[in-house]
């Protein structure tokens, strides 16, 4: 069993984490504020309009989008990696992110743009398209009531190539001036999103991680393999049903705003899982935390380091996460090789 | 329903002391926005919408080159205070601040320069970020300049919103008479057929509707790719051989000799132009900028479609 103590340093870690993290992010951009007028706006005391409107317009909305996106991403990817017991599981490789992607470009092609009706819209058409690719993975996967890795993985990958080709089909078919900032989207951006989609996609979030986290314990039974989990009293296929449709709308709404953002999915609830072991009722909480910190962080980079422009945040993203990414896989491998 | 009616609701929202508690509520809420100049006036753009523009913009930021070349020609440069990453014209341009690039402009750039009035293109800068920044509280006027005649009205209009009607009818006067000379020294010139190159590598050739395949028109030509359905498809080599160009003229940015960009086009013998070495480069800024250049983008398309007629 993990210790208290343990979960209780881990837990304050990631919450100063993300504090910095936010602060930073605040804190970081090309108009010339200060830290303490940054402060000053945020308690409604600011001291030039210059500053009210950048940190409470501009910045704050940025990290509250990353915050929401990258606990949801982290989620998402804890849920389907416990779901498919496999550790290379996330939205982006079963190819969920690629249909959620389809389904926000149609919208957005569809003229839904500018109300709120209309980013619930995008929205929802991401939604709906994250769980056509969700169900088209299982479907091709499944054998018998079971989901071997290989199978699985592969049809994740085709999936998502062939919903990738597709954009590619629209973006390539449809009128220039019509994509609008479609391809700058679709590159990963947290940038012109305001209040009305930060609403949307927190509603979104909130709904499914709490539908994941209302199967955490039965997940922690599935696995120990479906057979015991059956004779605990868990119905396995209602358990995958709740976990898919959850993780569909996670990745579904994050994906509507931000566009496809990579390995925060895949990486933040391994170093939870290596931090804290594989308890669901821990992870999930924690992996959110863990992955609102480190997107907030990575979209103050993204904005810090070519100053006055800005990075992609995924190129961030992948800069951190593949190395980490390596490195988890290269010490697990020593020590589990005697 | 005993509530007041829309009327009654109009004129209280038009009350003077219900702008004042409105005012206060805003800066009070510390969410007020960028103070703008007296005599602020409502017009309405190229796209319809309603935009507040101050009697006298003092403070200018522009998202396009095309803009930028604009408020320079109507001599009121010194009121831009920011221009995009791409804005290198005329030179003066590239001393202002800047604001990014036009389909990534930093918004927090753009505030800092404390606008008073932002000029935007539907044609090139996205429609999600004239969204934002007016929502941001800033005055942005966008124009529509997608042919020949809506070019020229951008200009005029640019003019109205400088308070410079006079200089932009002037302007505008003198790129209709330049393009008239043009057309009328191409009077009876047999039409040539022209293959427009937007980019080499994959080739992109303007479609229907688009302001090059127009102006290629209006200089005693043909272009080639002026049926196809979209404005910039991108076609096969293939498309080159089939379409037979007489005269194949490639938008340069800068970077290489017109070898340099068509590569491997030399097999193609079978098509006149390359057959016949017909093959020019232009200043590709000259016919992607809809703006006042527009008319030097006329003259070296004659040039090079009739050099018989326009020396």
């Amino acid at each position: 069993m993990i210790s208290r103590r343990r979960v209780g340093v881990t837990s304050a870690v990631i919450a100063g984490g993300l504090a910095v993290a936010g602060l930073l992010g605040l804190a970081t951009g090309p108009a010339p504020i200060g830290p303490g007028d940054v402060a000053a706006a945020l308690v409604g005391r600011a001291r030039s309009d210059l500053a009210a409107t950048v940190v409470l317009e501009l910045r704050l909305p940025r990290v509250l989008l990353a915050a929401l996106a990258g606990g949801g991403l982290a989620v998402a990817g804890a849920a389907f990696q416990a779901l498919t017991r496999n550790p290379l599981a996330d939205p982006a490789v079963l190819g969920v992110a690629g249909g959620a992607a389809l389904g926000a470009v149609l919208g957005h092609l569809w003229g839904l743009e500018g109300s709120l009706a209309a980013t619930v819209g995008v929205s929802a058409a991401a939604f709906a398209g994250a769980l056509i690719a969700s169900i088209a993975v299982y479907l091709i996967a499944a054998s018998g009531g079971w989901l071997p890795v290989q199978t699985l993985l592969l049809a994740g990958v085709i999936t998502g190539l062939f919903f990738s080709a597709v954009i590619t089909l629209v973006v390539s078919l449809v009128d220039f001036a019509q994509l609008g900032g479609i391809l700058h989207w679709l590159m990963g951006s947290l940038g012109i999103v305001g209040y009305r989609a930060i609403g949307v996609i927190a509603v979104g979030t909130a709904v499914g991680s709490a539908m994941v986290y209302t199967q955490a314990r039965a997940l922690n039974l599935l696995a120990l393999g479906e057979e015991s989990a059956l004779q605990l009293g868990v119905e396995a296929e209602r358990v995958k049903r709740i976990v898919f449709v959850a993780a569909s709308l996670l990745t579904g709404v994050i994906v509507a705003q931000t566009g496809p953002i990579g390995f925060v999915g895949l990486i933040v609830p391994h170093g939870v899982r290596l931090a804290l072991g594989a308890d669901n009722r821990l992870l999930l909480p924690v992996a959110a935390g863990a992955g609102a910190a480190f997107l907030v962080l990575a979209d103050a980079l993204a904005r810090l380091v070519v100053q006055p422009a800005e990075l992609p945040v995924g190129v961030v993203t992948a800069f951190c996460g593949a190395p980490f990414f390596v490195y988890l896989l290269r010490t697990r491998l020593r020590r589990r090789t005697p | 329903m005993t509530g007041p009616s829309p009327g009654r609701l109009l004129a209280r929202a038009a009350s003077p002391a219900f702008r004042i508690a409105v005012t206060l509520l805003v800066a009070l809420t510390g969410l007020a926005i960028t103070p703008r100049a007296g005599g602020a006036g409502d017009v309405t753009d190229m796209l319809g919408r309603r935009v507040r523009v101050p009697a006298r913009a003092a403070r200018i930021v522009s998202l396009a080159p095309s803009i930028t070349e604009t408020v320079f020609v109507l001599g009121e440069g010194d009121r831009l205070v920011g221009v995009t990453d791409y804005c290198d014209y005329p030179p003066e341009a590239t001393r202002k601040p800047r604001v990014g690039g036009i389909s990534s402009p930093s918004f927090e750039a753009i505030l800092t320069l404390r606008p008073d009035l932002v000029l935007a293109t539907s044609e090139s800068n996205y429609a999600e970020h004239v969204q934002r920044l007016a929502s941001l509280g800033l005055a942005v006027y966008v124009i529509r300049p997608v042919d020949f005649e809506t070019v020229l009205e951008s200009i005029a209009r640019i003019g109205a919103v400088l308070g410079r009607e006079a200089a932009a009818r002037e302007r505008v006067a003198s790129m209709r008479r330049d393009a008239d000379a043009i057309v009328q020294a191409l009077a009876g010139a047999p039409r040539r057929r022209v293959l427009y190159v937007v980019w080499p590598n994959p080739l992109i050739a303007p479609g229907r509707g688009t302001l090059i395949s127009e102006l290629i028109q209006r200089a005693g030509g043909e272009s080639v790719t002026g049926a196809e359905p979209l404005p910039y498809p991108r076609l096969s080599l293939e498309t080159v051989v089939e379409r037979r160009p007489e005269r194949i003229i490639v938008g340069r940015h800068g970077q290489g000799t017109v070898e340099d960009l068509l590569r491997g086009w030399e097999r193609l013998g079978s098509v006149g132009a390359v057959r016949e070495g017909r093959v020019y480069g232009v200043d590709g800024d000259l016919l992607h900028r809809p703006g006042p250049r527009m008319i030097e983008a006329l003259r070296e398309l004659a040039r090079v479609i009739h050099p018989e007629r326009v020396p």
